[in-house]
């Protein structure tokens, strides 16, 4: 006779950047069914913008992330800008694509570095570690932060490339050109990472449509979809991007983390080529369609409809929809889609017939974002509390197990 | 931007099934005006208004995409969406919304076509739902990845979704009080004393 429990992973807990409960149902080690509940960090951020002008919340959508900041920046300043009719140069247009693809390579290696810690490949986590701080360099030589660089405005940019920078962020493509590849064979040639991977928090192609997975999330499972190539926006009207999908480089798109690590480990290098075409090509000219931001808050508390923005931030689709009412001036709404919120639908889907043991690596490997706490615990008719560290260890200890068997490459978990 | 203005297919016989087959997922990309025009003639009056926008980008600065906003009402709402799964699998971003007074306006963010370069049409759906009767049908069952998005749009602004099957608070806190909705600008919503001003 089965017995099943239940149990909840969260709202904080160590294998969660944001904080968020998955309540498993499960039979032994295997997981049956799996409940959502996020909820633990909302803010009422939207709401708060409700009594700022678009200004102020630039910075506040600024906060939303830390580390997919630029894209939020962006999705909120386009859906502006699709309201209120605004232009924006096309040097800026390449500097936003510029800063927009730092940041897909910051927050990719962040967490392939990540995913490592989570299996206990603690070298590979450190060298996923050591590898970002180069982006980070660069991102605070051009915005003088590592986080949140506050470099987009309305109609414009606020800060230009300087040669100086240009020859930076040449030298990191050639760095990571030179020293990403090593990493990755690490990773995805290590036989006990792949077994922990491999056929782990599967999606498959239809569920990925159905439950409109996004960015990453979808491609592993072999979707097709990238905004930058759909709906091209900024610089990526001039430079193509094709989705990276696993059935172009391995024999078929399975949906499962290995997938997933390594649709973001291929993007790297796809981001890398658009920040070499991005500066071979960028313009001559302003960088700012109005500099004066008292004129653009003017011209702005003028303009009233709704717009929608739309990008590919390194998680997925971030999705803006803001409201400006003519004679206001703040904002009158805001509606804010993070690509986690369209990717969680799927854990339940990907939790099913796993074990306990891979959830933090499944519920990582859509990416979740930021912030780490950590605190688990058992209820029901189970032994007692199993702390954070507990299923840590249990995560990891997997992975040694798996070893001290002997593993061999090819043998079926 | 593709050309292609072949007529979408014909729909008589096509069971809802069908219609939702995942295999039509981005198959055949139709041109934004061939689609409007189709949406047009398909529901007449039950169409409010109807714009398309075009996004410009480039060192050409061309057209790079398109977006359709359409205003439907209540009763053409579901029609509506099982309608432009005849063209492709829609692909869902989000609900956003608004407290309009006499009724809660409700934009449904959907994406078209995304296979091909510059194909993608963005669909925004506005419903304005009237306050007397705050109901509207769910499209969970046409589309999962609503779920969050229609028990959000639930606490917040107070619209029942008949047929949506969980309908627990997603981001309130469990021990929310229901009758306060958080984005409404009536009496439903937050008094001045429940929000904490941050300076």
């Amino acid at each position: 006779m089965s017995t099943t429990y239940t149990i909840p992973v969260g709202p904080v807990h160590v294998g969660l950047k944001e904080p968020v409960t998955a309540w498993l149902e499960l039979d032994g080690e295997r997981i049956v069914s799996a409940r959502v509940r996020p909820g633990a960090i909302h803010r009422g951020i939207e709401f708060m913008a409700r009594e700022r002008n678009p200004i102020q919340v630039i910075y506040l959508s600024e906060r939303i992330c830390g580390i997919c900041s630029f894209s939020h920046v962006m999705c909120f300043i386009r859906a502006v800008e699709d309201l209120a009719n605004l232009s924006v140069p096309v040097r800026a247009q390449y500097i936003r694509t510029l800063v927009l693809e730092l940041e897909r390579v910051h927050s990719h290696l962040l967490w392939a570095g990540v995913a490592c810690y989570t299996i206990g490949f603690d070298s590979a986590f450190h060298l996923g570690m050591q590898l970002r701080e180069r982006v980070m360099d660069v991102l605070e030589l051009l915005s003088g932060n590592r986080v949140n660089y506050g470099v987009a405005t309305f109609g414009g940019v606020r800060w230009d490339v300087t040669p100086q920078l240009d020859k930076a962020i040449r030298e990191m493509i050639r760095y990571y050109r030179r020293e990403f590849t090593p990493f990755r064979e690490i990773v995805m040639e290590d036989p006990v990472a792949q077994a922990r991977m491999r056929n782990v928090g599967v999606l498959t192609r239809e569920d990925a449509v159905c439950y409109s997975a996004t960015g990453p999330t979808a491609r592993a499972s072999g979707l097709r979809v990238d905004l930058r190539k759909s709906s091209p926006y900024e610089a990526y009207a001039d430079i193509p991007v094709e989705p990276v999908v696993p059935q172009d480089y391995f024999d078929a798109a399975r949906g499962d983390v290995l997938d997933r690590f390594a649709v973001r480990v291929l993007e790297v290098y796809q981001s890398l080529d658009i920040l070499e075409k991005a500066l071979d090509g960028l313009p001559e000219g302003p960088f700012v369609a109005e500099p004066n931001l008292n004129k653009v808050l003017v011209s702005l508390k003028k303009a009233e409809g709704t717009g929608w923005g739309i990008i590919e931030a390194p998680r997925g689709d971030d999705t803006h929809a803001v409201h400006l009412k003519g004679g206001d001036d703040n904002v009158f709404w805001w509606k804010v889609r993070a690509p986690t919120y369209a990717n969680a639908v799927s854990w339940p889907v990907m939790f099913r017939g796993n074990e306990l043991a891979d959830a933090p690596l499944i519920i990582n490997s859509i990416d979740p974002c930021i912030s780490c706490m950590e605190r688990m615990m058992v209820t029901g008719s189970s032994a007692g509390v199993v702390t954070k560290a507990e299923l840590l260890k249990r995560c990891r200890q997997k992975t040694f197990d798996l070893k001290a068997r002997g593993f061999e490459r090819g043998v079926e978990r | 931007m593709t050309e292609k203005t072949e007529k979408p297919r014909e729909r008589r016989g096509m069971s809802l099934a069908d219609r939702l087959s995942v295999s039509r997922f981005a198959k055949t990309t139709v041109d934004c005006g061939v689609l409007s025009d189709a949406l047009r003639t398909r529901f007449g009056d039950g169409i409010v208004s109807l714009e398309v926008r075009e996004h410009k980008g480039g060192r050409a600065d061309e057209v790079q995409s398109r977006d359709l906003w359409v205003e439907v009402t209540p009763e053409t709402f579901r029609p509506f969406v099982e309608e432009l799964f005849a063209y492709d699998f829609v692909n869902f971003h989000v609900i956003s919304g608004n407290d309009g007074g006499d009724d809660v306006a409700l934009n449904y963010h959907f994406s078209l076509f995304q296979r091909e370069r510059g194909g993608r049409i963005g669909v925004v759906c506005t419903v304005r739902v009237p306050k007397s009767d705050l109901s509207l049908p769910s499209i969970f069952d046409l589309l999962p990845g609503s779920e969050y998005s229609e028990r959000e749009t639930r606490e917040m602004f107070g619209v029942d979704f008949a047929g949506l099957p969980n309908k627990a608070l997603v981001f309130l806190p469990e021990d929310w009080n229901e009758e306060i909705k958080p984005w409404r600008r009536d009496a439903a919503g937050p008094a001045p004393e429940l929000v904490r001003e941050l300076s």
